[in-house]
């Protein structure tokens, strides 16, 4: 079931006045109520891979439950490996096994060896990367001693399948949102207004911006030989924002969703490309997920406790791991590593001082900043390291004529609706207003209004839906 | 819930609904009196100007791409239309023939595709690029509800009938491209320096492609097909349908099969697929499959060749 679909709003429409008006006298109905709407979101999917969340859910309840009551340190220890092994071990069998196989065939192949064809017929379950890292931060706090276990199975099950977040994050932590699932909730107006705008302006940024943009974008990437220097490097600026767009959007839309509910999950975009930095980058784009690698892998490799060329190291290896959770292709581990590599530079330039005086110059910071995002986008969007190193060649053959237009409808489209995105961040930053608390202090009047007018935007300029580009992770 | 709550909610329900339902009114009233002024560009103008004139064309020719920019109508008739636009199939042309007037003696011609005709996946989702009329034409509501391309949420959000096209219907109303009362729908092309440079490239790497093994006609094109003859039948249209040429087409099964289908089943067509076969010079092509005014040029008097020989034919059918 996608968000930008007429299913989700009925279904959303049935929950909310499920959950507010039949199930609210009890936490414990409501919770089922929750548990059992998001199976179903996710079962519209594909209901086989229901039996795999059930099962992560299981053994993570159990292993959390363990870690907390051992006594020793080795039984902690163990119940811990228990929860990586099945976690990490689903996710390898599922997302990365045919990577592997194929690349230990190539590299076979380069000795001489051409060993049988190795890779199987896997489907990629939707979000099991997104509810992974949910239920390892879940057992991870509790073996670091910060967090302590849930006792209601039916709590922990809905807080791994709630479905707003359930196949494209935000990654909540359990320390957020558990303890909100185990609470009573209350119907806040406030909640509701800014909720209800934030679905609205998720939507627009969706199906109004990214899909749009992505048009453009698909019919350059999709025949990348014939297209001159301009026309590749404009399709990836324009690429840069229909993938912001598009996944901020959807964040918005499950934040919103939960909101509607009375759950407030993390921030997960910030304005990110008004960074000065790759450092300030990271913290401003996907957050929950670039914390979370923050929190459990690179903190857990020493982080820069243990001298300056660990500290690299831990950046470099936690970059290109995170390139890895995106996809199962070497485009993304390049990918990571490219971020991975600036962000060590630029702690080596932040150590000397040097980058500080380049950083007053703030137009210069944005720029450089913007530039490498950019460049290392087509890893992301190419299909694969010959078409991504093609591209790159591409654009610095300096073939610059004028770019491809193509249909010029389309292309008006995606310059107007962009710079609508634009402008409204840019309205955003300057007033440094969260898109989170945006309708929060509206009136019915005013919230009905700019209601109407994201709705007659979206009517007018809507694209025909694609798929979430993070969905595929 | 608390009273005040849910008596919020239903405030909030009721003035969004009602603030949306009477902007979205006289959002859609605005733009049909702009659009409504509009004659020239793909968006609407083409379909306005063939609204307009319809009823007293003697020819009209339909199609996609292939027929709005390969054939000049007014080198086969006087009193002729090119009805053919960019990306659209049968299930668009089949409803704008379906708006032809009764009893009026009419020539269509329509361009259809044995690549399309066996896709697998054709469910006539081009029919929506008539959804602008939806709320005003019973005629094209009801073929798009038919074809299930319509939006759900049209039926309330009118405005949903200018998605996409309102920057189009914006300019050609302020700036309009061309004089509509000199055009005869035809688009023809000049190919620029970049794009011939383009097919050079393209035709430099292309492989022998795999030809599909699928040869079972769609349904949906089919039924649209049917539905045409039968209107025709008993309008008083004479309907030809064809090919045009493509710059190189390794399987021919297709064509082939296809031919036996639709002359089976009664139609007049030609496949005019190979028609440039003894000569590929570039100069007659934009594309693989787009002639450029050149290439036109000379298809056009193939097609008046077809069409006056056909004119014979059913001339003296009618006198036997």
């Amino acid at each position: 079931m996608l968000f930008n679909s007429i299913e989700f709003g009925v279904f959303l429409l049935i929950v909310f006045i499920l959950y507010w008006f039949v199930t609210n006298k009890k936490i414990k109905i409501q919770n089922l109520l929750l548990l059992l709407a998001s199976y179903l979101f996710y079962g519209w999917w594909d209901w086989r891979f229901l039996s795999l969340i059930i099962i992560s859910s299981f053994i993570d309840f159990t292993a959390g439950a363990k870690i907390f009551s051992a006594k020793r340190k080795k039984e902690r220890k163990n119940w811990l490996l228990v929860s990586l092994i099945s976690n990490l071990g689903f996710l390898s069998i599922f997302k990365y096994y045919n990577f592997f196989a194929e690349s230990f065939s190539e590299l076979m192949n380069i000795f001489g060896w051409k060993p049988n064809d190795l890779t199987l017929k896997i489907i990629l379950p939707v979000g099991i990367s997104f509810y992974t890292f949910q239920t390892l931060s879940y057992t991870i706090d509790i073996y670091r001693k910060e967090f302590r276990p849930t006792k209601s199975i039916i709590s922990f099950f809905t807080y791994i399948a709630f479905f707003p977040q359930l196949v494209a994050g935000p990654i909540e932590r359990a320390s957020n949102l558990l303890p909100q699932i185990e609470k009573k909730r209350v119907f806040k107006k406030e909640w509701f207004n800014a909720g209800f705008i934030q679905i609205l302006i998720g939507l627009f940024r969706k199906i109004v911006i990214a899909d749009t943009l992505g048009m453009y974008v698909d019919s350059v990437y999709g025949n990348l030989e014939v297209h001159n220097s301009s026309t590749i490097l404009f399709a990836t600026f324009l690429y840069a924002f229909q993938i912001y767009y598009d996944f901020s959007g959807y964040s918005d839309i499950a934040i919103g969703t939960a909101k509607l509910l009375g759950f407030k999950f993390t921030q997960n975009f910030n304005l990110p490309y008004f960074s000065k930095s790759l450092t300030e980058f990271w913290r401003k784009w996907h957050m929950s997920l670039s914390f979370w690698l923050r929190d459990y892998l690179y903190i857990s490799l020493g982080g820069n406790r243990k001298g300056i060329k660990i500290t690299y190291r831990n950046l470099i290896l936690t970059m290109l791991l995170g390139g890895l959770w995106h996809g199962s292709s070497w485009n993304f581990i390049i990918w990571g590593g490219i971020h991975g590599l600036v962000l060590s530079i630029e702690k080596y330039l932040n150590s000397s001082k040097l980058l500080l005086s380049i950083r007053k110059i703030d137009a210069f910071g944005y720029l450089i900043t913007f530039s490498i995002v950019l460049l290392s986008w087509v890893f992301f969007r190419t299909q694969s390291l010959g078409s991504a190193i093609f591209t790159i060649k591409k654009i610095f053959s300096l073939d610059y004529n004028t770019p491809f237009i193509g249909d010029i409808n389309t292309l008006a489209n995606a310059v107007v609706v962009l710079a609508i995105g634009i402008l409204f961040d840019l309205y955003l930053f300057n007033k440094n207003i969260s898109l989170e608390n945006l309708g929060a202090k509206f009136s019915i009047v005013k919230i009905s209004i700019i209601a109407t007018l994201i709705i007659i935007l979206i009517n007018l300029f809507y694209s025909t839906s694609s798929n979430f580009i993070y969905f595929q992770f | 819930m608390s009273k005040s709550n849910l008596k919020y909610l239903l405030k909030i329900f009721f003035l969004f609904i009602i603030i949306s339902y009477t902007t979205d009114k006289i959002v859609f009233i605005i733009l049909n009196n702009i659009s409504d002024k509009v004659y020239s560009g793909q968006s609407i103008g083409k379909l306005n100007q063939y609204l307009q004139i319809k009823d007293s064309l003697d020819m009209v020719i339909f199609g996609s791409s292939r027929a709005n920019h390969n054939i000049d109508p007014t080198q086969i008739s006087d009193n002729s239309f090119n009805m053919g636009v960019d990306g659209r199939q049968l299930a668009f042309s089949s409803t704008l023939i379906k708006l032809l007037p009764k009893q009026k003696k009419q020539l269509i011609l329509l361009h259809i595709d044995p690549v399309n005709a066996f896709s697998k996946n054709y469910a006539g989702n081009d029919v929506d690029a008539l959804l602008n009329k939806y709320n005003r034409n019973k005629i094209i509501a009801k073929e798009i509800d038919r074809l299930k391309q319509n939006n759900i949420l049209q039926k309330f959000y009118w405005s949903l009938s200018y998605n996409r096209i309102f920057f189009g219907i914006l300019k050609n109303y302020f700036k309009p491209k061309y004089d509509y009362k000199n055009y005869s729908g035809y688009y023809p092309i000049y190919p620029t320096k970049g794009q011939q440079k383009n097919l050079k490239k393209i035709l430099k790497q292309e492989k022998s492609k795999d030809c599909s093994e699928h040869y079972e006609i769609n349904d949906i094109y089919e039924y649209l097909l049917d539905e045409i003859q039968l209107f025709c039948k008993k309008n008083n249209k004479n309907l030809i349908l064809f090919t045009s040429p493509v710059l190189s087409d390794n399987c021919k099964k297709d064509n082939r099969l296809f031919n036996e289908i639709i002359k089976t089943k009664g139609f007049i067509y030609f496949d005019f697929s190979d028609l440039f076969e003894q000569d590929y010079s570039l100069k007659y092509w934009k594309d693989e499959t787009h002639l450029s005014y050149i290439g036109a040029d000379i298809f056009t008097q193939s097609v008046r060749t077809i069409v006056e020989d056909n004119k014979n034919k059913i001339s003296s059918t009618k006198k036997h």
